[in-house]
């Protein structure tokens, strides 16, 4: 499974989320391959699923991969509940 | 010795390869599996080596930028004089670099660990640039210097910086985010505190920025690429058809550079080449960076398990977004503004990166807000404006010139632009 973190300009909101979503990832005892990166490069990369921000999912909309909606990069909750629920389908 | 001298050259004298031996020890130590050990390494040692070609590609752009504006403008000093580069710099000082980043990292947890300045950075991208201009700045100042004296200098430098910087704005970010959990650990830290100031005192708090409406369709203003290429393509284009209409012996000679080619298409092309070697940069920096980071913080949860993590600043943007958006349009205009007033005056070329522009003055935007309004913020954009020209110019004259222009022109910063003339004083102090 392979999941992109996905911020503006691609070097750090991006890598903070990436952390605290490996970090629940491993909680729910779930294996990913997770990179960070900004939209542009997100656009052209091939994933099962993109965590991003409302604002920034708009440019992603044509991509193939499950778009899961974060708003706050830094609440471990807000992840979690995103993952899981999305996860679990 | 000579077994020393061997490790000293094709280790410590190899960035790429210190920073990867770097990484191995952070993934082991995290307990990570052989795969994610041999990817992660690999991944950041590439990522090291792709910043030197971005490096030359961004160069390449800022040879035709500065001599044409410089004709713009009727200047006659020589541009950029003779310079180490990027590339070269990190091939000869990178393993400083990532050492020295290792070590202060190492002061800050400790420093968080046993005094009440409990904060723990972890801007990564932030860390190497900071610790790489000074480095310049240093080697300027004090031509050469041994590796062990450079490292242990710029450790206890950023050390101290990386602690200390999240304390100094954390007043400000517990008002703006309502809660004390978080801090900033970023470079427009300078210039948000400037802006709180300035909100304070010339601002209306009453007047806040989130009351308003601002139009909407700025969404691609979040794409760095496409917002750089925009902005350089309209200052290349604007350069190019001064230069053509010119007439001068120095337009001439400009003109042939372009070959066959249109000066104007030629020069164009030459903005887009600028946007694509950040681009290229910035995805090398992503992947080391993307390996450092998490192991950086693997120690310091172990050793510091209570301290705040001090982030990147768009932490703060969406807590007042309109903020950011008028604390960008205040440094747009200001950029413009200072770009020709900095190239009448002074003769310098000033380089309105926008990923500099738009990141600090956003987070201005935000502490100006905070204190003082949409007046505030718009202050504040012009103020992180001001000191960004400025700055970028007394660095590229008077402090880096020799060494890494080419970087401080793009990648330099505030927090950088006003404690670079310290450095400079401490590194003629001590070397």
């Amino acid at each position: 499974m392979k999941i992109l973190c996905v911020c503006g300009l691609g070097q750090g909101t991006s890598l903070i989320l990436r952390m605290n979503v490996e970090t629940v990832l491993n909680e729910l005892g779930v294996t990913a391959d997770v990179e960070h990166m900004d939209v542009s490069s997100a656009s052209s990369m091939q994933a099962d699923y993109i965590i991003t921000n409302s604002e920034l999912a708009k440019s992603l909309g044509d991509h193939d991969a499950t778009i899961i909606l974060v708003e706050n990069y830094f609440d471990q909750e807000e992840i979690k509940t995103a993952l899981e629920k999305h996860l679990s389908q | 010795m000579q077994i020393i001298q061997w490790l000293a050259n094709n280790f410590f004298g190899t960035p790429a390869i210190l920073l990867g031996l770097i990484v191995l020890i952070g993934l082991l130590v995290q307990k990570k599996t052989a795969n994610q050990v041999i990817s992660g390494t690999f991944k950041a040692v590439i990522g090291f080596l792709i910043i030197g070609s971005g490096a030359n590609v961004i160069v390449n752009s800022l040879t035709v930028f500065e001599p044409m504006w410089k004709e713009v403008f009727n200047l006659h000093d020589s541009s950029l004089g003779h310079f180490i580069g990027q590339d070269h710099f990190i091939s000869q000082y990178g393993s400083a670099v990532t050492l020295a980043m290792t070590i202060g990292f190492i002061i800050n947890v400790l420093l968080a660990r046993f005094t009440k300045l409990k904060f723990i950075y972890l801007t990564g991208h932030m860390m190497f640039w900071t610790t790489t201009i000074f480095a310049g700045i240093v080697i300027q100042a004090a031509g050469h210097v041994s590796f062990g004296k450079l490292v242990l200098f710029l450790s206890i430098v950023m050390g101290l910086y990386w602690t200390i910087q999240p304390a100094l704005t954390q007043p400000f970010m517990r008002k703006i985010m309502g809660n004390d959990n978080i801090a900033l650990g970023h470079t427009s830290a300078s210039v948000a505190l400037l802006g709180a100031l300035a909100g304070k005192v010339f601002g209306n708090k009453e007047n806040d920025s989130e009351k308003i409406k601002l139009p909407k369709g700025l969404e691609f203003l979040r794409d760095s690429n496409v917002i750089t290429a925009l902005t350089m393509g309209v200052l290349f284009f604007i350069g190019a058809m001064v230069i053509v209409f010119k007439g001068t012996p120095g337009a001439e000679s400009l003109i042939k550079k372009a070959g066959d080619q249109n000066f104007v298409v030629y020069s164009i092309v030459q903005s887009f080449q600028f946007a694509g070697g950040i681009a290229i940069v910035l995805m090398g920096v992503r992947m080391f960076i993307g390996e450092i980071v998490p192991a950086f913080k693997g120690i310091a949860t172990k050793i510091v398990p209570g301290a705040k993590p001090a982030l990147d600043c768009p932490v703060v943007f969406p807590f007042a977004p309109n903020a950011v958006i008028l604390g960008f349009l205040g440094s747009f205009v200001g950029a413009l503004i200072w770009l020709v007033i900095i190239g009448n005056t002074v003769g310098y070329i000033f380089i309105p990166t926008m990923i500099v522009l738009f990141f600090h003055s956003a987070t201005a935007g935000v502490f100006g807000n905070a204190t003082g309004g949409v007046r505030g913020a718009l202050i504040a954009g012009f103020i992180t404006s001001t000191v960004v020209a400025w700055g970028q110019y007394i660095m590229v004259h008077f402090l880096i010139g020799s060494t890494i222009p080419d970087t401080a022109m793009w990648a330099a910063d505030s927090d950088m632009f006003i404690l670079g003339p310290v450095i400079h004083l401490l590194a003629n102090l001590f070397f």
